[in-house]
């Protein structure tokens, strides 16, 4: 089977492709449609008026708007075909995406159920198609990444690495001596975010407020305060703090740092890292995300829920993150799960609202990595013997 | 039964309505898009690819494309353009660092062709952070005042607390259905 790249347009729906698919088919041709449509109607009713009205002054104008409208008809006709034939629908290549992942990946492991037997050379051959056509597999999900939805995505990835280590089993029952090198990645089984059925009527943003706003939340009545930025700039070689009334549930821009030692002892409703060079920055729980861009040689801890992490290069961080850490443009990135704690923490952990059993430190997305197969080179685990300990000298 | 009948079975049909939710990384889109359907949005990680999700208000059926907003991504964005009716452009306001950058990437959109007819619904989203800038600050860092090509409106809200989600999707709605679904 040839497998090719998906086009340049895909997509998917969390619940159901199928809805999507048609719904989209209407949506796209819906402004050549709703034209054509509604102008054959009233051509239709137009035309009858017409004969009721034949001496009537107005037949001419009426004439004339009839052969507009056709014309306007034709036109949405010539336009459609030539969509057709430009542009593919979205939701068509999610379905021929699926299509295609599961037919090869039911060949390859009906492949893979073959490859054992007494003729040794044969079984090697086997499992050599089997590897090659997995990794054009891989290939092919790779080039599919950005139209395919994260619930899709993580699908196949799980599947992919299911086969993967059958493969590496059949081989080291085929081949028992040779030790095999690469394993698979045990990473991306977190379950997708499942997306309940929409709720039909009424959606009021407002609603559930209290679901995520933990006590002592911003109120109206200090977002009216001078808007003034909390945080640190233009720095070198000092110890800076912040304490839990400085903080305030409020965000935190530490910039142009180096050699600094930052504690901030509160709860930040997000904290931004910019320009920092061989600092150690510690804080209390985050509510939303950290945003790091252009930090190298420091040493990062705090927990939050999204930490988003850019253009840094040889840096620690020592995380607890409920959702997902990310990193695009960096290079020696290092993780630890986070193990910094200050006397006042557990009180600041319940302002954030962030759940402490949570942390999906060790789970990282490369933006510049979709290889799934192989951990990206980009950032690795601190191995347990060489983590730091102690946060206090 | 009658031509009446099939008429208004068309325009029912039709009262759906594709919007498209851009913007920075970071910026709160996937937020957005979860508060306004009422889920838990304590759960949310930064979109690899897009999420959609279709709902129903004021008796619109809504089609919400939530694209990521990483550099990496943003080359896919031209990907979703098509028949767009209504762009949702989300701001951090209180990310003054990469307003300019904010800015650049909307007027790059709006001299988009396949986005010309889209309604646009600019949302100054975090304004619970004592940081914020207001929307009429940011109103004039983007240079809003000069957008001529199409209808807009800036709204500030936030996500984490919901304060005006619905104002601004409101306001979108109303624009884009005087637009597509009266008569001509
Ligand atoms: N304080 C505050 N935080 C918010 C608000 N909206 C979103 N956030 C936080 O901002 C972070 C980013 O939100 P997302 O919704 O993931 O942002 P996004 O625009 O979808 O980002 P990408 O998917 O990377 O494009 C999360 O930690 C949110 O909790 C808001 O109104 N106020
Ligand atoms: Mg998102």
């Amino acid at each position: 089977m040839i497998i090719k790249a998906s086009a340049a347009v895909g997509g998917g729906v969390e619940r159901s492709p199928r809805v999507s698919l048609t719904q989209k088919k209407k949506k796209r041709s819906c402004h050549f449609r709703k034209q054509s449509h509604f102008s054959n109607m009233e051509t239709a009713t137009e035309a009858s008026q017409e004969n009721k009205f034949a001496t009537d002054s107005d037949g001419a104008k009426i004439q004339e708007r009839i052969q507009k409208r056709n014309q306007e008809r034709i036109d949405g006709v010539e336009r459609r075909k030539e969509e057709k034939e430009t542009r593919s629908v979205p939701e068509e290549n999610t379905e021929y995406f699926s299509r295609t992942f599961q037919a090869e990946l039911a060949c390859i492991e009906e492949l893979l159920s073959h490859c054992s037997g007494e003729d040794r050379a044969e079984v090697v051959r086997k499992l050599e198609e089997t590897t090659t056509k997995t990794a054009q597999l891989q290939k092919f999900v790779n080039d599919s990444v950005m139209f395919l939805t994260q619930y899709e995505l993580r699908r196949s990835q799980a599947a992919l690495q299911k086969l993967q280590s059958s493969i590496t089993e059949a081989r080291d029952k085929a081949m028992p001596k040779k030790k095999f090198a690469f394993r698979a990645r045990t990473q991306d089984t977190a379950p997708p975010v499942a997306a309940p059925p929409a709720q039909s009527g009424e959606v009021d943003g407002g609603g559930g407020a209290s679901e995520k706003s933990p006590p002592g939340a911003a109120t109206p009545a200090q977002s009216e305060e001078a808007p003034e930025q909390c945080g640190f700039s233009n720095r070198e070689g000092e110890l800076l703090t912040k304490t839990a009334e400085e903080i305030r549930q409020g965000d935190v821009l530490l910039s142009h740092l180096s050699n600094c030692r930052v504690r901030l002892f509160g709860s930040p409703s997000t904290l931004h890292l910019k320009h920092i060079d061989s600092c150690e920055i510690l804080c209390g729980p985050v509510s939303t995300s950290v945003f790091v861009d252009h930090c190298k040689n420091s040493t990062l801890a705090f927990p939050c829920q999204q930490l988003r992490t850019h253009h840094t290069t040889d840096t620690q961080v020592y995380l607890h993150v409920t959702c997902r850490a990310i990193i695009e443009d960096c290079q020696g990135v290092s993780l630890a799960p986070f193990s910094w704690s200050y006397p006042t923490m557990d009180a600041d952990y319940a302002v954030s609202g962030l759940d402490r059993d949570r942390n999906n430190w060790s789970q990282v997305d490369d933006f510049n990595w979709l290889a799934f197969r192989t951990p990206s080179p980009n950032w690795s685990v601190i191995p347990e013997a060489d983590r730091k300990t102690s946060w206090d000298d | 039964m009658g031509l009446l009948t099939i008429l208004k079975k068309l325009k029912q049909k039709e009262r759906e309505m594709r919007l498209l939710i851009l913007g920075l990384d970071n910026a709160g889109k996937t937020t957005i898009l979860k508060k306004f359907n009422g889920e838990d949005v304590s759960t949310i990680s930064p979109t690899l690819g897009f999420n959609i999700k279709t709902l129903e208000h004021r008796g619109f059926k809504l089609n919400f494309w939530d694209v990521g907003g990483q550099k990496s991504l943003r080359s896919y964005w031209r990907n979703y353009f098509e028949s767009t009716d209504g762009l949702l452009w989300v701001v951090d306001s209180a990310d003054r660092l990469r307003l300019q950058d904010c800015g650049q990437e909307l007027s790059k959109l709006l001299k988009e062709e396949r986005l010309a007819g889209a309604t646009l619904l600019i949302f100054a989203n975090k304004q619970d952070l004592p940081g914020a800038l207001t929307k009429e600050a940011i109103q004039e860092a983007l240079a809003l005042d000069e957008i001529k090509s199409h209808h807009w409106c800036i709204v500030s809200c936030s996500a984490v607390t919901g304060e005006n989600l619905l104002t601004g999707v409101d306001w979108m709605l109303d624009d884009i259905a005087a637009r597509i679904f009266t008569a001509d």
